[in-house]
């Protein structure tokens, strides 16, 4: 122990020796081994329902960088999501020949720069004047891109929706299925790492306490470009994935605002901040999604038949909508920024004695 | 010294001079693709959609400018607007007092769809401020997450009692149909909708420079505690400014659906996003700006999908992104 000196670096060096050893590393390798194992459940729905959690974990966990972790709030990311889902639909569906292999790589070349130019060019002209700023203008463009995908016919056939075929393996759900295991564990753990670099810390400072990252010679505009572009590009790339994994993509569904509001609230309710949060937000929010209209619909048949009723227990979003406000108000820090300020008490008494 | 000042005066002066001839000047250009009387139906056009566009976004503009509270939920005020001089409208038309209206009587059946949404506007302001934006004064980012929930949930509300389809909206008799002045035919609803905006804008600016509560209400933003100590009640104050922002928003709605003719529950998150570019456009929270902004946006929009209606849906945009190249705060921002 010569050079270790810092409490950081003696931290880092017990981090090091123990990486493999570590309870949190056996469970994600129990997890891993838990998903690699999911197509063999015969039951589609399951799987389609563990493919489509897959999908969001990496969207809301590219959207809880830019708001998490930089605290700015984008309302452009399910826009992101739908240009990725439509630089994919679109070139198979007017390519006469059919699927092909290289329309995947047409995909990622499309989406990359298309959301690499916009998420540059939004954070360019609106971070200028106040981060608040730049959430208006992304909620105009989103808007504007929603509108986009519904009346240029000729080219997104409008709100029919756009269904296409799957090139050559990814023909079998389950091949699509590895791929999209394979694509979100890879760049979820890019984006954990992201925010342990030192780029990370920089843009934990400037969200909470951007005069002194200022202060400290760091210029604060950059760092707030390079994870909007970053979480941007990787958002249109679950897009990619949604797509690849639906086969059918319409405007409503990826580019609409409730897109944007259930990223939101998985977000929030994982814990802002926090990347393995976002796993516990999906999660959540989307088994609340699938089975509360279900439980409504049980809830109306108990109770006499009166049209106030079937109208309450038929909007279902109604009830998500409530829940949003009651979570801001109650619970801002979600499952896991509350269990680690928690744990962070825990540690903070045991020092103290 | 005094030479410089003049002569730095004097540059700063033609600067702005050019800014004018130039912002002013633009709005001619149109006419080297059009012939005068399709540009004055145009004009017309653009400038009552510019005074409807004006009434939602200065709601906005002013809870942002007095209040710093950014209400995203600003759109399901609109739509609450809408409906309540539907139904007003409706049930009024049922009796054979609106389609079929003289003058005065339709006069007197659009101030009262008017103050139905207002009053319905005021309501919900109010409910809504005393509940949630309380909770939330001088955080923007919850602001717009609260008001984004309230938002969806107010929405569904509305759908509960109305239903999700879209309804015909009955207007005033003596509104209906269009005139001729010269060779141009104007609409008439177009002529009263500029109307009830320079009066709305009027309306606030005398109340903000003029009279002691908007002196009060001006105080009370740069000052709160001394504006307190001096005996006003600053919550009070604020709540009133909120109120009447939704009041406004509720004006947008019920002149937008009589425009249309049409009503239907999304209309308010539709305009809501125009209102949005508007203040943007103008510099959030001035009232002047958002003015000028909004006649931008809706000169603009007419004039487009007449030359090249293929662009016109990226016209807003385009003048979005222009302004904001130019003036990153907005033409008036702070």
């Amino acid at each position: 122990m010569t050079t270790m000196t810092t409490p950081i670096q003696q931290e880092r060096f017990f981090e090091k020796q123990t990486r493999f050893t570590s309870k949190s590393f056996m469970v994600q390798v129990v997890f891993l081994i838990v998903l690699i194992m999911v197509p063999l459940v015969p039951s589609f729905k399951f799987v389609d329902m563990v493919a489509k959690i897959l999908i969001y974990i990496l969207f809301v966990a590219s959207y809880d960088l830019i708001l998490g972790y930089t605290g700015i709030l984008s309302l452009a990311h399910g826009m992101f999501f739908g240009i990725g889902a439509y630089s994919l639909a679109l070139p198979i569906y007017h390519t006469s020949s059919g699927p092909h292999y290289y329309h995947f790589f047409i995909a990622i070349i499309i989406a990359g720069m298309l959301s690499f130019i916009l998420s540059l060019l939004l954070a360019a002209f609106s971070l200028r004047v106040q981060a608040i700023f730049f959430a208006l203008v992304s909620l105009c463009l989103a808007e504007f891109f929603l509108i986009l995908g519904d009346q240029w016919r000729e080219l997104t056939l409008g709100e029919d929706g756009v269904s296409f075929m799957m090139p050559g393996i990814f023909e079998s759900r389950t091949m699509t299925y590895y791929m999209i295991l394979v694509v979100v564990v890879f760049l979820f753990l890019v984006l954990v790492r992201f925010t342990l670099s030192p780029l990370g810390r920089v843009l934990k400072g400037i969200r909470d306490n951007e005069e002194r990252v200022i202060a400290m010679g760091y210029k604060s505009l950059r760092y707030k470009i390079y994870p909007i572009v970053l979480g941007s590009i990787f958002a249109s790339i679950s897009g990619i994935l949604f797509a690849a994994w639906l086969r059918f993509v319409d405007p409503l569904t990826v580019l609409g605002i409730d897109t944007m509001l259930f990223c939101l609230l998985m977000v929030i309710i994982g814990g802002l901040g926090t990347m393995y949060g976002s796993i516990v937000g999906v999660i959540i929010i989307y088994l609340a999604q699938t089975w509360l209209p279900n439980i409504l619909k049980a809830i109306a048949s108990v109770l006499p038949n009166h049209p106030l009723i079937i109208g309450l227990t038929e909007r279902w979003m109604l009830y998500f909508g409530i829940l949003f406000i009651l979570i801001m108000i109650y619970f801002p820090k979600g499952v896991i920024g509350t269990i680690q300020a928690k744990q962070r008490d825990k540690k903070l008494a045991a020092m103290k004695q | 010294m005094a030479a410089v000042d003049i002569a730095e005066q004097q540059g700063t002066d033609i600067k702005k001079w050019a800014g004018w001839i130039v912002g002013i000047g633009i709005w001619f250009l149109p006419l080297f693709g059009m012939d005068f009387n399709t540009y004055m139906v145009l004009t017309i056009a653009g400038l009552s959609m510019g005074m409807l566009m004006f009434l939602t976004a200065s709601g906005f503009s002013l809870i942002f400018g007095l209040m710093d509270v950014l209400n995203l939920a600003h759109g399901a005020f609109f739509a609450f607007g809408a409906y309540a001089s539907y139904v007003l409208l409706n049930k009024f038309n049922a009796y054979g007092l609106v389609e079929g209206a003289g003058l005065l009587s339709s006069i007197g059946i659009f101030i009262l769809a008017l103050i139905a949404s207002v009053i319905l506007g005021l309501i919900i302001g109010l409910v809504l401020e005393k509940i949630i934006i309380r909770r939330v004064y001088g955080d923007h980012l919850k602001q717009i997450l609260i008001t984004m929930g309230s938002n969806m949930v107010m929405l569904q509300i509305l759908i509960l009692i109305w239903g999700p389809n879209e309804d015909f909206v009955p207007i005033p008799g003596a509104f209906d149909g269009s005139f001729m002045l010269g060779d141009i035919v104007v609409s008439k609803f177009r002529v009263v909708a500029i109307i009830v905006g320079l009066i709305v804008l009027a309306a606030i600016q005398w109340v903000m420079t003029k009279t002691k509560l908007g002196i009060i209400v001006r105080a009370g933003v740069e000052n709160p505690e001394t504006v307190q100590t001096i005996g006003y009640n600053i919550n009070r104050i604020f709540t009133g400014v909120f109120i009447v922002g939704a009041a406004l928003a509720a004006i947008g709605g019920s002149m937008f659906t009589m425009y249309k003719m049409t009503v239907y529950p999304h209309c308010g998150d539709e305009y809501m996003i125009f209102a949005l570019i508007v203040v943007i456009i103008g510099g959030l929270g001035s009232i002047t700006g958002c003015f000028y902004g909004a006649l931008m946006v809706g000169l603009a929009f007419n004039y487009v999908a007449f030359l090249a209606p293929q662009l016109a849906l990226g016209t807003n945009i385009a003048i979005m992104l222009i302004v904001l190249l130019i003036k990153p705060k907005g033409l008036m921002g702070r």
